[in-house]
């Protein structure tokens, strides 16, 4: 005999009617996350307009966001950079699903900008501004600042990347 | 949200609907409806699991057949909570017990309604069925037995 496992599958409906008892629970997952020196100093960096990053003054690669140390040669990384607000994109997607797993019809678009002078280095960010279709690899993008009195010291003082020629 | 430049706060959102199983599903049923515990019955092992189970853990065997158990037992841990699970103060102290039955394998964690020591004996007091939900806490407490 075919070996049938217990148990039946539940379908939405299921949950909606109350066909099995259920327990609610919404756990308190709140945290605070240090930044560390070098991300703190770069997030105080937004909050001015800048982007900032280090450089290795052993090997010459820049880190944007920066680092307290290259790691390429372990040495500390000493010089700092104020760097431009534009860049390039390395790779992006499009998401027509929110960080709660909803659905959404306006689709965010994910990008690795390449920061201008910095080598190939470079963080996430979103672009607007563009169509979907439009977003390219290689695109030419510039940063949109919040204005200056509603920046926090947060990556979202950028408030996103837009094509720039 | 920033709050300085030294800290990233944030949350997750996570929800979370849990559901009791075939055996635990049985065991609330039976607690909504009819203000009584039932274990899993396994014959071969002669042991009545609580809270049932759909297998029993010794030799594997599916379990099938529920059995009444008393309402009574005896405490076999217990401790006093001043925090809820969020880390904040409870206005008053919440004294959790583990209550083994003495006809069951197993046991259950829930509030007494009093403080208890271990080997107290205690039963279960029910809610009224029209307030129960099909839920642990429709057994109320466990209170001591004088």
């Amino acid at each position: 005999m075919p070996f049938e496992p217990p148990g039946r599958g539940l379908k939405e409906e299921d949950l909606e009617r109350n066909n099995v008892l259920t327990v609610a629970y919404q756990p308190m997952a709140k945290y605070a996350w240090a930044t560390g020196v070098a991300i703190g100093r770069f997030l105080n960096g937004l909050k001015a307009g800048e982007i900032l990053g280090t450089k290795c003054d052993s090997c010459g690669r820049i880190a944007v966001p920066p680092r307290i140390f290259c790691e390429w040669c372990f040495k500390r990384t000493g010089t700092w950079l104020k760097l431009p607000d534009t860049g390039t994109v390395n790779t992006f997607s499009i998401s027509y699903i929110a960080t709660d797993t909803t659905r959404q019809k306006t689709p965010t678009i994910p990008a690795v900008i390449e920061i201008d002078s910095a080598g190939h280095a470079g963080f996430l960010h979103i672009i607007g501004e563009a169509k979907p279709d439009d977003v390219r690899i290689g695109m030419h993008v510039k940063a949109v600042w919040a204005d200056p009195e509603k920046r926090k010291g947060s990556i979202t003082d950028i408030r996103y990347f837009k094509p720039h020629k | 949200m920033m709050t300085d430049s030294n800290t990233v706060e944030g949350d997750f959102p996570v929800h979370f609907r849990y559901t009791a199983g075939l055996a635990g599903e049985k065991f609330l049923r039976e607690i909504k409806d009819n203000g009584r515990l039932i274990a899993a019955r396994c014959n071969s092992c002669q042991l009545n699991y609580i809270p049932p189970r759909i297998y029993c853990e010794r030799c594997m065997s599916k379990l099938e057949e529920y059995v009444p158990v008393e309402n009574s037992g005896v405490v076999q841990s217990y401790t006093i909570c001043t925090q809820d699970n969020e880390g904040k103060q409870l206005p008053e102290p919440v004294n959790i017990a583990f209550v083994r039955f003495p006809s069951a394998h197993g046991g259950l964690i829930h509030k007494t309604k009093e403080e208890v020591c271990v080997g107290d004996r205690v039963r279960a007091v029910f809610k009224n069925k029209s307030g129960r939900t099909g839920s642990i806490l429709d057994i109320e407490y466990f209170e001591k037995i004088p």
